[in-house]
């Protein structure tokens, strides 16, 4: 664990560079600029634009109005992180991600209303619990205090790494006896249906006792996603913008390559063409 | 601490006197199965669903079971118009003002102070002028939670003219008894949630303590030797807080021409 906390923090300070630009049709008393920021992969939008909020209300006739995301006709979802929403709409595409910014005509059908940042504790909090559920029947999370939640919060909030883990850190235990979690929280994101997401039961060391690896998960979960010999690869697997071995155990990964929320979150993605 | 044992174990004592007021029949329902512990797991889920199903079609109750495109998952779906007090005439008090910082379960089981009092005062009707109530339209959706290990309620709501109602508009339609409950309680609160299998926004009632309640109910009842059905016990419970009673008629034995 101690040899791997380089992947840690190398998670911890992916940046993705986005370049906000305001929907032409919203009604400006003068031209707005383009807008340059670094966001960070593990967060959520709302917690890291608020300088592009201000940027923008500058020009705008409107008053303070719920503001939301696009990208290339996509709504963006505030409540996934970061990481996901580029790795799903926007991998393999020119840098830096051009985020299209809307102040009228919330989409209410796709969108969750965040009026405070108060909502995005909620849903960070309320995954960590669910994620907490999966692992150790809400063993660690309940026993914990309001103020070790609050830490967890505060550390995604403030982007402190060394405050977040010291108490996250706690989450990502299990007895050496099971050799990992109880069941493994991981999401499987993909845009070619309707269906957000895949999420099931599934355990990290298989029935004889081997350890189950993310070719093992995908091949219960969404065997598409798989090249099988002698196939063009039709789909890239990423996590955190990357493709991890398949190989790799479920478990090692479970506890590196989660979310700050304790998700896994894998994206299935059309390999690019070239 | 004591004074946190205290008020939930008021709050469950409320949950079983419901349950035995009310719905004692309902757990001789001949339409009930056995559960072994009180824990759901998926397969139970579908089962009490086909028993609710089966009972919702004798009574045309609405309940339909939805498959979602490409995957064997589906879900209860039911809708429903429900007449409310007009928000513009009625003097019904709104949802209290949130002073949690963490709207969620976590911090909701300590009461505030002086909720008490509040409670003794607020007999929960609204002082409504003649003729001023609208119609809204529900939409319920019973999934399963893999995580919890439980069933989780869904819905939506529209005005008639088909506009989403919004979190404080649905709060505010939340009858006042409940509302204390669900902020307060191991019911948890209302909020609105990505339908996983929809992927649309929705209002969901989190579903973290349910295990702990039902695990109450459940054993009380078993105690008695009761087969009961835990989809419909859980909503009988849940239901009414969102607009969705759960009819007696669910507890009453189907005619002996009714097939088994």
């Amino acid at each position: 664990m101690a040899d791997d906390k380089d992947v840690l923090r190398d998670v911890w300070f992916g940046r993705i560079p986005t370049c906000f630009t305001l929907n032409p049709d919203e009604a400006t008393e003068r031209e707005a600029e383009p807008y340059y920021l670094l966001l960070p992969r593990v967060s959520y939008l709302p917690l890291v634009t608020d300088k592009v909020k201000k940027h923008f209300l500058k020009v705008m006739k409107a008053e303070d109005v719920e503001m939301w995301f696009e990208y290339e006709g996509t709504p963006l979802k505030w409540h996934y992180p970061v990481g996901v929403l580029f790795d799903l709409h926007a991998s393999n595409t020119v840098l830096p991600w051009s985020i299209t910014v809307h102040f009228k005509s919330f989409p209410d059908q796709d969108l969750l209303h965040c009026p405070s940042n108060s909502v995005v504790e909620a849903h960070f909090m309320s995954s960590i619990k669910e994620a907490d559920a999966l692992k150790h029947k809400s063993q660690v999370i309940n026993d914990m205090q309001k103020k070790d939640h609050k830490q967890l919060w505060m550390g995604l909030q403030n982007d402190k790494f060394d405050q977040f883990w010291a108490m996250n850190r706690k989450l990502m235990e299990y007895s050496t006896e099971e050799g990992g979690f109880r069941y493994i929280p991981f999401r499987i994101y993909q845009t070619s249906s309707d269906r957000p997401f895949i999420q099931k039961l599934f355990r990290p060391v298989s029935p004889e006792g081997s350890a189950h690896t993310l070719g093992d998960l995908l091949n219960e979960m969404y065997p598409d996603a798989l090249t099988r010999d002698g196939e063009k690869k039709r789909y890239q697997v990423l996590i955190h913008g990357i493709e991890p071995l398949l190989e790799t155990p479920l478990q090692w990964l479970s506890e590196h390559l989660s979310h700050p929320d304790n998700f896994l979150h894998i994206c299935v993605v059309p390999a690019p063409t070239d | 601490m004591a004074l946190w044992i205290t008020y939930e174990m008021t709050f469950y004592y409320v949950i079983l006197l419901r349950l035995f007021t009310n719905a004692r029949l309902l757990l001789r329902c001949a339409a009930m199965t056995e559960t072994d512990c009180c824990v759901l797991d998926e397969e139970d889920f579908r089962r009490c669903c086909r028993l609710l199903l089966q009972r919702s079609e004798q009574l045309r109750d609405g309940w339909s079971w939805e498959v979602v495109q490409g995957s064997d998952e589906g879900y209860l779906r039911k809708t429903a118009l429900r007449s409310v007090p007009d928000p513009q005439t009625s003097t019904c008090s709104s949802r209290p003002k949130q002073s949690k910082e963490e709207p969620d379960c976590a911090s909701s089981l300590v009461p505030d102070s002086g909720r008490g009092e509040l409670d003794e005062e607020d007999d929960g009707s609204c002082i409504v002028s003649e003729g001023s109530s609208v119609v809204l339209q529900y939409e319920y959706h019973i999934l399963y939670s893999s995580s919890y290990s439980t069933p989780v309620l869904y819905f939506r709501a529209f005005t008639l003219e088909g506009r989403s109602l919004t979190l404080e508009e649905v709060w505010s339609f939340v009858h006042p008894n409940f509302r204390l409950c669900l902020q307060n309680s191991p019911l948890n609160a209302l909020s609105q949630q990505e339908h996983p299998l929809l992927g649309q926004p929705f209002f969901y009632l989190h579903p973290c303590r349910t295990e702990e309640f039902m695990k109450l109910v459940l054993t009380a009842a078993e105690d008695k030797h009761r087969p009961m059905n835990y989809v419909l016990l859980w909503l009988s419970l849940v239901g009414p807080a969102v607009g969705l009673d759960v009819p007696l008629e669910y507890c009453i034995e189907p005619q002996p021409s009714d097939p088994e």
